[in-house]
């Protein structure tokens, strides 16, 4: 099977490499999206980008933004999956998609037996808005303590559980007061709490709303969140352009210094608005699609079983890291950025690799490739 | 490739000079003169201008998780104009800042082992400079319970040479020890002699303990302590404590400033930095860097969790990070240091007494502990405060007259000749961190050298230097990088018992269900050539 090809056609990966060049040369605001990738892979993106005068964001910089909106406006509490599975007495779960968010989170988290010298007796685990049975936890290794409500009230019931834990009046919720009571006492009851969450499916406010909580119990008591970040490596992606540029993803380098808004150099709105003309794609862990409307031109650096609505301009298949390739990748379990190596080595290029490729066929004679962090 | 550096006035204490000379550099060597009649290939006019070894600095946190998440916290401090801000720099922009000064290794001192390969990725990233870490430890679970169940001093040398063979690093640090552990179980102070909860060891216990073992395993670098209370009034005893506590044992004391508060006067604090810097000129193996306090914005970045969640509701702008780590967590506290308040003109007292009361130049070491007391942009103008007393003078003058009244500043008169600053920022740094072929211009040092033209004005004079060397290669010139290179990070290679790897990997995976690979440093993760430089062991 083909590595590489051209309107949809099989091509040698050197027509490929020059093909994608050639486009992303000629684009006034080339856009380095997707961002799928390995530690190697996003160093590799970021610094085209640099050099292209490029804008870059990741698939899930939404989510990411929308903890990191919080930290950045307000301020947060957090603790390591390893220290919430080993020293939390009381688990706080809060919304859908938690699983989705951290698969191993029955066996790593629920179903962990804490450190007996922190937590004595049993930990009780509550579960606020979970729009889904516990079994999509893959929860029936411990008792949880659910506290159903619909999955759009929740912003109110946080609120809600916030003002009494604070001892604050506050209005009816979803929640019976009773229910409400029985949580707040719980929580304050706890030596060690943790809550935990999935970015991608709460609100900035919604977030903003439990960090305060855990602010709150904090005056008392020990109490911190877990947030967990959405796949494709984003929190991975996150540091590297944060040590690279200064800044989070949906940053541009297109006036020759990094500037960063989230609004403006979110790639789906500089695609459909028509600000830029051209895409460099990539998703090496899944075939993940562009979410954006218009038809650009795009490179796409993929998995092989990627399918498009159209035929990328340019496609080239990558390895998946951590399969195809070893790399360095943001851990689920330490939340740290870990070595993985690779379980099947194949030929196929990384992401680095396949990019390495195009900045050389980019050649040095443009204008472009003038930026300080070509060295 | 044989160079000249013609004509200069060389400032190089470690080898007794101060004078006119020319220096020879033959590829990445300095080398004595070669026989006369030799020619150079390339030649550099020194006449009127300072020679010194590249500068060195042992504490500045430049790298890792804490750090990157400080870049991400606050966009607002270099949104204006890219990289504009000191305490956010990118990794890039942090290489480049550092060159322009004469800067040529830099150690980021409070890295977390499991954090140790995003720090030497970011660190790889740094261009011209070398650099290192310092891993931390002394809050972990693997340590606590060796102290625990008294297992010995081999035990613990041996996981010290395990941690630092495991994470490229360069010495072993100890931050607030045991407060974070205690943190955990809901303390919100921790003293000395304060006793972790579930573990039963001490403070003192902790620091000694990896004194001994940071010294048995033979790394060149003492144990880096970070004290308990750092921040708070009267913590000046804290300090003493730790300088006491040394005994016969070389023992580093980070950013000493933000130890030297007493609780006098009308509002309870007051600098005590006459008493700190008479024990430091008394004990022996004590070595010291200040932490110096300059006003502006800055962004507090610690590995010491309880100070920081103590300190959040100061934080300027009003937002923060607090994280309870594995084991030492940290927080990022935004802050800014006003010459109108009088907390923080007291603390820029401190510092400067400090420096001027330590007498000897080998064991004060010159750090902002950036960006926490300020960023490393502000070296020159602490250079013209240490080199200049009229300067001094004038700006105490222009300072609150009842905070500078808490410290003896304005009775100092004591001004830095360039041989005591070349030895506070070139020779003891080499000297405290084993590096033997830096931090002097003798024959065999490595190229690393700064040329600064002798400006009056001390602070024009250091903030851009005229031309820098890294390896025998012009860098700098006329205060602009002219060429980038990737530098290497120092790391030393202590042996230990072979049993320890079994155990590591049997801890690892039932504490963290991944072993100890995953977060394991080495050569082929970092995409450079030669990332790495071995420092050889005490022997």
């Amino acid at each position: 099977m083909a590595d590489a090809w051209i309107e949809g056609r099989p091509a040698a990966m050197d027509a490929a490499v020059a093909e994608a060049a050639k486009l992303l040369a000629a684009s006034r605001l080339p856009v380095v999206a997707g961002l799928g990738t390995d530690v190697a892979g996003a160093r590799a993106a970021v610094a085209l980008a640099q050099r292209i005068g490029g804008v870059v964001d990741h698939m899930h910089a939404g989510a990411v933004l929308r903890e990191l909106d919080v930290v950045r406006t307000a301020g947060l509490i957090v603790t390591t999956p390893s220290e919430a599975a080993l020293r939390a007495d009381t688990l706080l779960l809060v919304g859908p998609g938690l699983a989705a968010a951290w698969p191993e989170i029955a066996h790593a988290l629920l179903g962990r037996a804490p450190d007996r010298r922190w937590v004595a007796g049993r930990r009780r685990v509550h579960w606020v808005c979970p729009g889904a049975p516990a079994s999509s936890l893959g929860a029936e290794v411990v008792s949880i303590e659910r506290v159903g409500t619909d999955p759009t009230h929740l912003k109110a019931v946080l609120g809600a559980l916030r003002a009494r834990i604070a001892g604050r009046p506050c209005g009816r919720t979803a929640l019976s007061p009773q229910a409400l009571e029985d949580l707040a006492a719980a929580l304050t009851a706890a030596r060690f709490g943790v809550a935990v969450w999935a970015n991608a499916a709460l609100d900035a406010l919604a977030i903003e709303m439990l960090g305060g909580i855990i602010n709150d119990l904090n005056a008392t008591t020990r109490f911190c969140g877990l947030p967990l970040g959405p796949s494709d490596n984003a929190q991975g992606v996150l540091q590297v352009c944060g040590w690279m540029s200064g800044f989070p993803m949906r940053t541009s380098f297109a006036r020759g210094v990094a500037e960063h808004d989230p609004w403006r150099f979110d790639a789906r709105r500089l695609i459909d608005s028509g600000e830029s003309e051209c895409v460099l794609w990539i998703s090496a862990y899944r075939a993940a699609q562009p979410d954006w409307e218009r038809d650009v031109p795009m490179i796409a650096l993929t998995v092989p079983d990627a399918g498009f609505r159209r035929p990328p301009r340019v496609r080239i298949t990558v390895g998946r890291p951590g399969v195809d390739h070893d790399g360095i990748e943001c851990s689920l379990a330490r939340g740290a950025l870990c070595a993985v190596a690779a379980t099947r080595k194949s030929p196929a290029l990384s992401v680095a690799q396949a990019i390495a490729r195009i900045t050389s066929a980019l050649g040095s004679g443009e204008a472009a490739a003038q930026r300080t962090a070509s060295c | 490739m044989l160079t000249c550096i013609r004509g200069g006035r060389v400032v190089d204490p470690v080898n007794g000079r101060d004078g006119i000379a020319d220096i020879w550099i033959r590829d990445a060597r300095i080398i004595a003169p070669p026989a006369a009649g030799s020619r150079a290939d390339a030649t550099y006019d020194a006449t009127g201008k300072i020679v010194m070894a590249g500068a060195i600095d042992i504490h500045s946190h430049i790298a890792g998780a804490n750090v990157n998440a400080a870049r991400l916290l606050l966009p607002e401090l270099h949104a204006v104009e890219a990289h504009a801000s000191g305490p956010t720099f990118s990794a890039f922009e942090t290489g480049r800042r550092y060159a322009l000064m004469g800067f040529t290794t830099v150690v980021e001192p409070a890295i977390s082992p499991e954090q140790a390969i995003q720090a030497q990725l970011e660190l790889a990233d740094v261009p011209v400079i070398d650099k290192g870490i310092l891993a931390i430890l002394g809050n972990d679970d693997f340590l606590l319970n060796l102290i625990h169940s008294k297992q010995g001093a081999n035990a613990v040398s041996d996981y010290v040479a395990w941690t630092i063979e495991a994470t490229r690093a360069l010495g072993i640090k100890v931050i607030n020890a045991g407060g974070a552990a205690a943190f955990k179980a809901n303390a919100r102070a921790f003293a000395f002699d304060d006793v972790v909860p579930f573990y039963g060891a001490s403070s003192r216990e902790i620091v000694k303990a990896l004194q001994h073992g940071v010294h048995h395993a033979g790394v060149p670098h003492p144990l880096h302590v970070h004290c308990n209370n750092l921040g708070l009034p009267g913590n000046v005893d804290t300090a003493l404590a730790t300088i006491a506590a040394a005994e016969d044992l070389p023992l580093h004391l980070a950013h000493l400033q933000f130890y030297g508060y007493g609780t006098a006067g009308p509002r309870g604090f007051s600098s005590e930095a006459a008493r700190l810097a008479e024990a430091v000129n008394g004990a022996k193996h004590v070595t010291i860097d200040v932490g110096q306090v300059m006003f502006g914005q800055t962004v507090t970045v610690s590995s010491d969790v309880l100070r920081q969640f103590n300190g959040r509701s100061a934080a300027h702008p009003r937002k923060w990070l607090i994280v309870d780590g594995d084991a030492n967590g940290g927080g990022i506290v935004p802050y800014r240091y006003r010459a109108t308040n009088f907390v923080n003109v007291v603390q820029w007292a401190v510092g400067l007494e400090l420096f001027l009361l330590i007498e000897d130049p080998n064991k004060v070491l010159f750090t902002t502990d950036h960006p926490n007391g300020a960023p490393f942009t502000a070296y020159p103008e602490l250079f013209a405060l240490l080199m200049d007393r009229e300067h001094r003078a004038e700006t105490i003058a222009d300072l609150p007259a009842d905070a500078i009244a808490m410290s003896t500043l304005a009775a100092i008169g004591r001004e830095y000749s360039l041989a005591e600053i070349a030895t506070m920022t070139r020779a003891a740094p080499a000297r405290l961190l084993g590096l033997a072929d830096r931090g002097h211009l003798g024959a065999g040092a490595l190229a690393d050298v700064a040329v600064y033209a002798d400006d009056r004005d001390r602070a024009a004079m250091f903030r851009a230097a005229a031309l820098v060397f890294k390896d025998g290669e012009l860098v700098v010139r006329d205060g602009q990088v002219t060429r980038y290179r990737w530098g290497r990070a120092l790391s030393v290679r202590a042996p230990h018992a072979t049993a320890i790897e079994r155990r590591m990997r049997d801890y690892y995976a039932e504490r963290y269900g991944i072993g100890p690979e995953a977060v394991r440093v080495s050569a082929s993760l970092i995409d450079r050539p030669d990332p790495f430089e071995d420092v050889p062991c005490r022997t």
